[in-house]
């Protein structure tokens, strides 16, 4: 394939309903995913995502670590 | 003892499903070790229907999966849903119709299966009333814990329940779809699928068990139970929240690489293969972020060993989730695809990463709900090292066999005819079916090990009377 025209040559009009729906379906979850990764590593968020770390410890007053399940 | 836990929130129906899971993983582990027994061994078979590998190899995936998994998962939501969210189960009524609805379903498969009575849909083995019995009660368990959320104290939802909250609603949208069939008896149905949409339903199922049922809610386990286990949190929450939206977004592509070379159309193989290997990502960022909540205290597994579960659990899940996506790039499939390096694949990750972890979960549950040390720790210590070694066993067995079976198969002379016959490759396979039975006989080795641990600390625990006691506690005292 020296041609990368021709690699990425589509034939539009050839396209059925099925393909559009996936073309579409595509780019969809693409952005989405995309949204997410700006909204979860923009600098701004960091704080307050961060401070849900703690959720876990703070759900009881029992000590953890080296107790062997206890 | 934690009185507060037991009077504010639901712990009986967690500890049943605790003790439940425990007992499915023996039963699970001992019909897999006869099995693979009988591939080493066929007269093991004792020419009987009920015992043949056929139909006891369903027994044996549907105990690990749907009964221990399903167990523990149930149990570890239902349990750290109502600790994050600081309210009680929204409904005890219905979280009893969820225990007793899986434990039936469960009985049913082991009852069904040996008969031979089966849709032949792998992991959905099960025949149509069984199929709608199973969709009842796992929306009965979303819905209850969808309405604990509803009702939570705190203003997020923290990240274990999202994993949750992702198994729960797509393994009902996959479970439903796959199931879709026609009866003609009671125990007799055809699906509504044929031909290559039917094996591309069925893949679309089958790859996302694994994506969902077996990684997100196993990781929804990860995210609270290490932290709480380690007492620290987890590395980083950002890195969880990309784990999570990549995941669910990415998994669902994945069926098509199982079915490479196949009817199927070329570019789908092709697209499940390049986003498998994009899903390298955030796998990879999943684990780190768990072992590297250990970072600074990497001390803690000396001494902790249902850390060490947890910590192993991870090292499998990163291992297995480098080796799938390589296995699904087609040149690797062709060599691979149809052996026993796919049944070592699946071992690492369903003994490595899904076993282990359920098994730390399922030990720091105990203690909590039963309000006791464990009977004995170096029990526990000994569990871990036959876990172990028993999986290395096992998936080095199964990687060296699956090698030798792809390139048996694939060998030609000079004259372009087949240099083996199949079954000089089967005989090839001997000494390594024999070691993996090995294998898998030291992890059951380490189940059974676990259950009689847990029997003796359940057993410690009502003869002090610590569940009573935590229950009419006052909590000023406490």
């Amino acid at each position: 394939m020296s041609n990368p025209g021709e690699y990425f040559y589509t034939d539009w009009a050839a396209m059925t309903t099925n393909d559009w729906v996936g073309v579409i379906l595509t780019v969809v979850v693409f952005l989405l995913i995309l949204a997410a990764y700006i909204y979860a590593l923009y600098p701004k968020n960091k704080e307050k995502l961060e401070a849900q770390r703690f959720i876990p410890l703070d759900d009881d007053q029992l000590d953890g670590g080296e107790k062997h399940g206890r | 003892m934690d009185a507060t836990a037991e009077q504010k929130y639901n712990l009986d129906v967690v500890r049943w499903f605790a003790v439940m899971a425990v007992v499915y993983l023996v039963v699970g582990a001992s019909v897999g070790v006869y099995i693979a027994s009988e591939l080493a061994w066929p007269v093991l078979n004792f020419d009987s229907p009920y015992l043949s590998f056929g139909r006891l190899r369903p027994v044996h995936t549907n105990a690990v999966i749907f009964a221990f998994g399903g167990c523990t998962l149930m149990a570890t939501a239902f349990y750290s849903v109502q600790r994050t969210c600081g309210v009680r189960l929204w409904s005890n009524k219905m979280a009893w119709f969820t225990f007793w609805g899986w434990n039936l379903v469960i009985v049913l498969a082991v009852i069904t299966l040996p008969l031979g009575l089966t849709q032949s849909k792998e992991y959905a083995e099960l025949e149509w009333p069984i199929d709608i019995l199973i969709a009842v009660v796992w929306v009965s368990y979303m819905f209850n814990f969808v309405m604990t959320i509803a009702n939570r104290k705190s203003s997020h939802i923290y990240v274990s329940n999202w994993f949750f909250l992702s198994m729960m609603i797509m393994i009902t949208y996959l479970h439903v779809v796959n199931s879709l069939a026609i009866p003609v008896s009671l125990f007799k149905s055809y699906s509504i699928f044929a031909g290559v949409q039917d094996a591309m339903i069925q893949w679309w199922w089958g790859h996302n068990a694994v994506g969902f049922y077996l990684t997100a809610g196993f990781l929804g386990i990860m995210y609270y139970f290490l932290p709480k286990q380690a007492n620290r949190p987890v590395y980083s929450y950002r890195l969880s929240v990309i784990h999570f939206w990549a995941l669910s977004f990415g998994y669902v592509w994945l069926g098509a690489h199982h079915l490479q070379y196949t009817a199927l159309p070329d570019w789908t193989g092709s697209l499940g293969a390049a986003i498998s290997l994009a899903m390298i990502i955030p796998s990879w960022g999943g684990a780190l972020n768990g072992m590297m909540t250990l970072s600074g205290a990497w001390d803690k597994l000396r001494t902790d060993y249902v850390l060490r579960f947890m910590i192993m659990s991870l090292a499998f899940y990163a291992m297995s989730t480098f080796e799938g996506p390589v296995m699904s790039i087609k040149t690797v499939n062709a060599l691979s695809h149809y052996t026993d390096w796919t049944v070592g694949h699946v071992h690492s990750g369903a003994l490595g990463w899904v076993a282990m972890i359920g098994i730390g979960a399922l030990y720091h549950l105990i203690t909590r709900c039963f309000h006791t040390e464990m009977y004995s720790v170096k029990l526990i210590n000994l569990h871990f090292w036959a876990a172990t070694i028993g999986t290395v066993i096992y998936v080095v067995s199964m990687w060296v066999s699956g090698i030798m079976q792809g390139l048996m198969w694939r060998a030609y002379d000079d004259y372009g005819t087949l240099a083996y016959t199949f079954a000089e490759s089967v005989e090839a396979m001997h000494p390594y079916y024999a070691m993996r039975a090995v294998g898998g006989a030291i992890f059951l080795f380490g189940t059974v090990v676990m259950l009689y641990n847990i029997i003796m600390t359940v057993r410690q625990s009502m003869a002090e009377g610590r569940v009573e006691q935590a229950r009419t506690a006052s909590l000023a005292t406490a």
